[in-house]
């Protein structure tokens, strides 16, 4: 509980950045959001349980934006199940852990299906996504920015997490 | 991988999926607390949103200027030693002079229908992450806005208020995919359904299956019931491609939004309309082709041949 009470500031501050600075700038292919990354990362550096809390708190953060377009606890739901799976699979995973790239494509692939179970959830509870061609495209566009974007900030992310906690080394 | 589980965590991420699910089925009956608590980070949110628009307006437009940078090399070629004496002067002014050319054109639009209307600036473009086309303007039930409000662009039809906040209101512009509007062909009178695609493009879809449409046929909005959500006579875009398949139960086609949405820095939402319905008032006036001097040389030989 503890982890999760400090890290929730940085969380907030990181949404406000979302919201306030990247939301300016409509991005060629639908943009990335820098909440999510950094969601996803703080995850994979956490154990499980604590992921899925920290899943559950950044979802109900991006349900409660403006701009999220599906009902409130879906992308809850989604950042629970996200978050718990790549605490799950990416512990221990030295290809995933020790090496910066593996790290990146590991953040970049848990996006991507992320994005993909949100268009099918969305399907299903009756949320608009567009057509398949044009959801195909978005999916794409964000998946590159999100490989574009991870090597950048993936620095920041890991060495804020091991300075808070000092548990695991910067990557 | 984790090989241990453990009840406890299990319990946890059970209580936590069940806690998401829960607010899902309250949020799709429509439990007022869930959209309180939405307004409610919508109104915190609002100072840093306008404080990011404040800062980033100059730079806004960079990122989707990028995608036009093949079409516009030449312009931006002539254009260069113009800006290098005019950078200073104009990163100041640059964003303030769009502004006011988009609310001049606005007004214009507005006036020419009489539709009583309230400016105001985008803060925030939204985000795609949830596949919406949304944008986030700075006014909102203090300035009179209220849900289902047509909003207009200095081109036409922008899209529509679809919640509304303290001091701000979400918009949701006509390309989301959601948006449905009706639709007239100015002139003809056809009448069809526009839906928005995710793109700059829209579908259209022709109510009468006895009828054609052509391309360049002008599309205007059709109105709702106390011009609420839409106001008729909007400008909203014209056709650049007619699906004509066989077999189809109604004519389809594809239609170009006249709304700049990566531009829009100023928008206006139509608080009332003289319940008069403009017509074709609003159509936009086609470019008049410049005419090309004609320049005729007589050549007269000279008597004698040069050496």
């Amino acid at each position: 509980m503890r982890r999760i009470f400090i890290a929730l500031p940085i969380f907030l501050l990181i949404y406000i950045v979302q919201e306030a600075v990247v939301n300016q700038f409509r991005l060629p292919g639908g943009g990335f959001s820098i909440f999510l990354i950094f969601t996803v990362v703080w995850a994979i550096l956490s154990p499980p349980e604590i992921a899925a809390f920290i899943g559950f708190i950044a979802g109900l953060m991006m349900d409660l934006s403006a701009s999220s377009n599906g009902p409130i606890g879906q992308w809850t739901l989604l950042m629970i199940a996200t978050c718990y799976s790549v605490a799950y699979f990416g512990a221990g995973n030295a290809s995933v852990m020790e090496n910066p790239l593996g790290f990146t494509l590991f953040v970049g692939s848990a996006l991507f299906f992320t994005e993909l179970a949100y268009v099918l959830t969305g399907a299903l509870l009756g949320v608009a996504s567009g057509g398949f061609g044009q959801v195909i495209l978005t999916t794409i566009g964000i998946s590159i920015w999100n490989l574009v974007i991870t090597p950048i900030v993936l620095p920041i992310f890991t060495h804020l997490h091991s300075l808070i906690f000092d548990s695991r080394s910067a990557i | 991988m984790r090989t241990s589980g453990g009840g406890r965590s299990r319990l946890l991420l059970i209580t936590l999926i069940v806690t998401a699910l829960f607010l899902i089925t309250l949020d799709l009956r429509g439990v007022g607390v869930l959209n309180g608590a939405r307004a409610g980070v919508q109104t915190i949110l609002s100072p840093f949103q306008r404080a990011g628009a404040f800062v980033f307006s100059p730079v806004k437009s960079f990122f989707s200027d990028i995608t036009h940078l093949g079409r516009t090399h030449n312009q931006i070629e002539s254009l260069r030693l113009d800006n290098a004496k005019l950078t200073s002067q104009l990163l100041n002014r640059k964003n303030a002079d769009a502004e006011l050319t988009q609310l001049k054109n606005i007004l214009n639009l507005a006036g020419t229908a009489g539709f009583k209307v309230l400016n105001a600036r985008v803060i925030s473009q939204g985000s795609s992450q949830s596949f919406a086309q949304s944008i986030t303007i700075d006014a909102g039930t203090n300035a009179g806005i209220k849900k289902n409000m047509t909003v207009l662009s200095e081109f036409g039809l922008a899209g529509v208020v679809k919640d509304v906040y303290f001091n701000t209101a979400l918009i949701t512009l006509a390309t989301d995919p959601s948006f449905k509007i009706g639709v007239r062909v100015a002139g003809s009178q056809q009448i069809g359904i526009l839906s928005g695609r995710g793109n700059t493009s829209a579908g259209l879809e022709l109510i009468d299956n006895l009828t054609n449409v052509k391309i360049g046929d002008v599309l205007l909005s059709r109105g709702s019931v106390a011009n609420r959500p839409f106001v008729p006579g909007v400008p909203v875009g014209y056709v650049t491609a007619v699906d004509n398949s066989a077999g189809a139960i109604a004519q389809s086609a594809t239609v170009h939004l006249y709304t700049s949405f990566s531009t829009l820095g100023v928008v206006a939402v139509v608080l009332a309309s003289p319940g008069v319905n403009p017509g074709d008032a609003l159509v936009p006036t086609k470019p008049q082709p410049t005419p090309l001097p004609t320049i005729t040389v007589f050549v007269t030989p000279s008597p004698s041949p040069t050496k």
